[in-house]
């Protein structure tokens, strides 16, 4: 039970982006998928639940191929592989609650009078019961992204990705983040990636390191691996120092 | 000079047919969608509500000052001929065939279409279509097909409420600015009015709410570059859509008597 | 219950009276300072008004004419029609429609279609400003953004409005003739009689024609200045220039066409 990429290349018309992405996590796991601003994380993760298609390569979830799948074809993965987007990307014009219940109700995960009670609680996994008739802009980022995080657990989930889950927010709330994906990787057995480029995170709660680097997986492997790696550029992106070999395109 | 005076125009119509072709294309989309209909009820009886309060007192306010215009069009004759007959037929006639549908399908176009390119391409700008994506919704069947009917349904009902107000306003100026009795502008609007002509125009009024909701989804959904493309897009979704009024009222009126 | 209810719907209706206050109060400022602005213009900022002019005439010229034109014909269309029915003599339509066309229905339907073109396109762009926070910017420098933005949209607004629906009562008149002619074989000798068309019907149309003008760019100026921040700040902005413009022209065009009633017909 795995997600797999094998030689994934995306180009954007001439703009060669992915030129070749390897790399697989494991149900129970939780892969960080890392590199610098720009390098293409997001654009690869999009890929899992076919937000983007690949100009080439395959991408394999639970041993299906996904990569030529059409728009209707993608919903049963879509139900297996949530996505926690970087701006949380709640609706504005649902309250929090309804953000939650929304795909319970079209997806009658729940039967209809269960709902309500089905979403409170998972408001109430990621702490944010009493917010739950206020609507997305009256709350802050980090509370945003908890319910984010709710609503993709709405669809129980067997893998979950996550966009940059702490980029943008005070080191408090990102460490209060990390810990609650820790504890649903845990506590549920799913499978996670983490897009990130947050140290502190990374190196928290990661069990495996992709590092993206000029189109390709430059390092795959275990957290303490990459720590103990004496490679130049993986050096520098952990010290973050400013100069050294790496080219960082994206600046 | 000449040939950049040509490449522009080159341009500009390539645009022009890039953009025919997406409202095409959502055409084609949204009556796949509807047979058979499968589209969420919910969000088609929230935007039903919402299109309907929100245009309400400016359809109001655009009836009752349009047909004080027809009355005061009108006045003219009355003042020159003593031709208090015509008024309420007058008023009629043109309110329910032409100036009804136009005026209050632009006014329709300006509020709930702009209003609509807005949200969509707020959502578009904000991830939350992709977000939708990822739950597995079909954004088409939740949010696009909803507003079309829910546009179409309402500028419809909006027209019947503008005619009558209108009326209204027509038969109130018509007696303080032209002097027509109540009575006489009755007589006068039901003797020569037939159903006909109410249908000529709500037929319009369908069909310009149709354009209306095209051009909005598809200059919502097709946005590009943040806050400032969404300002864009509602700018060319009004203008859209006005031409679409125009031409097809043209049409319409060639075609329909 | 009911004691809940009524509180909140006072509550609602305070509330948006006051916001409406604030909100007309706001537009009357806009209002005064942009015709303040004027008259301390400085004389080499003309190329800005010339350059808005042009933006105006460009933008909304072929929409103008494709609008204005398919109306004329539409409008003809139905009055011949009806006349068939009655009297069956076309030779009064040519006459009558001009005159129409030179005091009422073009002035408002040219200020319409521009609402929606250039007003738009104004709240857009000084919407845009206001997000990217250019407007603080220009404060920041010492530029008053009525002077800098607002005034000189408004000159040459007036003059293009003007402009352009002389241009569209041209086209409007033509358009007619052939559409009366095609479809009803009226004569183009019988259509183009002018006699009809006063010097009240010029002052009237005229008028109108530079009020329209001056209102649109003054309202969507407003609402661009208005924005609120946020991704929706901008689309919400151009929708309301659209609307309030229409409207404006709408309630001007009415009172206009009423003033013009008891004096000058």
């Amino acid at each position: 039970m795995s997600i797999k990429f094998k030689d994934v290349h995306k180009s954007f018309g001439s703009k060669k982006v992915l030129k070749g992405i390897t790399m697989q996590v494991q149900k129970g796991e939780i892969l960080f998928v890392i590199g610098t601003s720009g390098v293409g994380k997001s654009v690869t993760i999009k890929h899992i639940i076919g937000l983007l298609k690949p100009t080439s390569g395959s991408i394999e979830v639970d041993g299906e191929k996904v990569e030529n799948l059409k728009e209707k074809q993608f919903i049963p993965i879509r139900k297996k592989v949530a996505m926690v987007f970087q701006g949380s990307s709640l609706f504005d014009s649902l309250s929090v609650l309804a953000n939650v219940a929304l795909p319970l109700e079209k997806h009658k995960i729940v039967p209809a009078n269960k709902v309500h009670a089905k979403a409170m609680d998972l408001l109430t996994e990621v702490g944010m019961k009493k917010y739950a008739s206020v609507f997305p802009a009256e709350i802050g980022d980090g509370m945003k992204k908890r319910v984010a995080i709710a609503r993709a657990l709405a669809m129980q989930p067997d893998y979950i990705l996550f966009d940059e889950p702490t980029t943008g927010l005070d080191p408090v709330s990102a460490r209060r983040v990390d810990k609650l994906i820790l504890r649903l990787a845990k506590d549920r057995g799913t499978g996670t990636i983490v897009v990130s480029h947050d140290l502190p995170s990374i190196f928290g709660i990661s069990d495996k390191i992709a590092m993206v680097y000029q189109g390709k997986i430059y390092f795959e492997g275990s957290r303490e691996e990459y720590k103990r790696s004496e490679d130049p550029i993986i050096q520098q992106f952990i010290k973050g120092t400013s100069s050294g070999p790496m080219e960082t395109p994206g600046f | 000079m000449i040939s950049s005076f040509f490449a522009s125009v080159g341009e500009k119509i390539l645009n022009f047919s890039k953009i025919i072709g997406g409202i095409v294309y959502l055409f084609y989309q949204i009556i796949l969608a509807l047979l058979p209909p499968k589209f969420d009820l919910d969000e088609f009886w929230r935007n039903l509500y919402k299109m309907g309060v929100k245009s309400v007192p400016i359809i109001i306010l655009t009836a009752f000052f349009t047909g004080g215009i027809m009355v005061i069009q009108a006045s003219v004759f009355v003042k020159k001929f003593g031709a208090t007959s015509l008024v309420g037929w007058g008023a009629g006639y043109s309110v329910f065939r032409e100036v009804g549908p136009i005026l209050l399908g632009l006014m329709f176009s300006g509020r709930v279409g702009s209003n609509n390119t807005a949200e969509l391409g707020t959502m578009v700008v904000t991830e939350q279509i992709d977000g939708l994506k990822a739950l597995a919704i079909d954004p088409f069947r939740y949010l696009i097909v909803p507003r079309v009917l829910a546009m179409i349904i309402m500028l419809f009902l909006l027209t019947i409420i503008g005619n009558v107000v209108a009326i209204s306003g027509a038969a109130l100026f018509g007696k303080y600015i032209a002097g027509v009795s109540y009575a006489g502008f009755w007589t006068s609007f039901s003797q020569n009015l037939y159903l006909g002509d109410l249908i000529h125009g709500l037929i319009k009024a369908a069909i310009f709410g149709f354009i209306v909701s095209l051009n909005s989804c598809y200059f919502g959904i097709s946005v590009k570059g943040g806050a400032v493309g969404v300002g864009k897009a509602v700018n060319n979704s009004v203008v859209a859509s006005a031409l679409g009024i125009v031409i097809f009222d043209y049409i319409l009126t060639y075609n329909i008597t | 219950m009911i004691k809940q209810i009524s509180t909140n719907i006072f509550a609602t209706i305070g509330d948006k009276t006051i916001n409406i206050f604030v909100a007309a109060k706001t537009l009357f400022l806009v209002t005064l300072n942009t015709f303040r602005g004027v008259f301390h213009f400085k004389s080499r900022e003309k190329g800005e008004i010339l350059k808005q002019a042009y933006e105006i005439g460009n933008r909304s010229f072929l929409f103008v004419s494709v609008t204005l034109s398919a109306l004329g014909m539409v409008l003809v269309f139905q009055v011949c029609l009806q006349i068939n029915k009655i009297t069956g003599d076309q030779s009064q339509v040519g006459p009558e429609f001009i005159k129409g066309m030179i005091h009422a229905f073009v002035p408002i339907l040219t200020a319409m279609m521009l609402a929606t073109r250039v007003g738009a396109g104004i709240a857009a762009e000084i919407g845009s400003m206001k997000v990217t926070e250019q407007i603080d910017a220009l404060r920041m420098s010492g530029v008053d953004p009525i002077d800098y933005l607002i005034v000189p949209r408004f000159i040459a607004s007036i003059f293009m409005t003007f402009i352009l629906g002389i241009y569209a009562a041209l086209l409007v008149i033509l358009a007619g003739a052939f559409m009366a002619h095609h479809s009803f074989g009226v004569n183009y000798n019988v259509f183009f009689v002018f006699d009809k068309v006063t010097w009240g019907d010029l002052i009237i149309g005229s008028t109108k024609l530079l009020v329209h003008g001056s209102a649109i760019p003054v309202v969507s100026g407003y609402c661009g200045l208005t924005t609120k921040v946020g991704s929706e700040g901008v689309g919400t902005a151009t929708t309301r220039a659209v609307i309030n413009s229409s409207l404006a022209v709408i309630i001007l065009d009415f009172i206009i066409s009423a003033i013009g009633l008891m004096t000058i017909q």
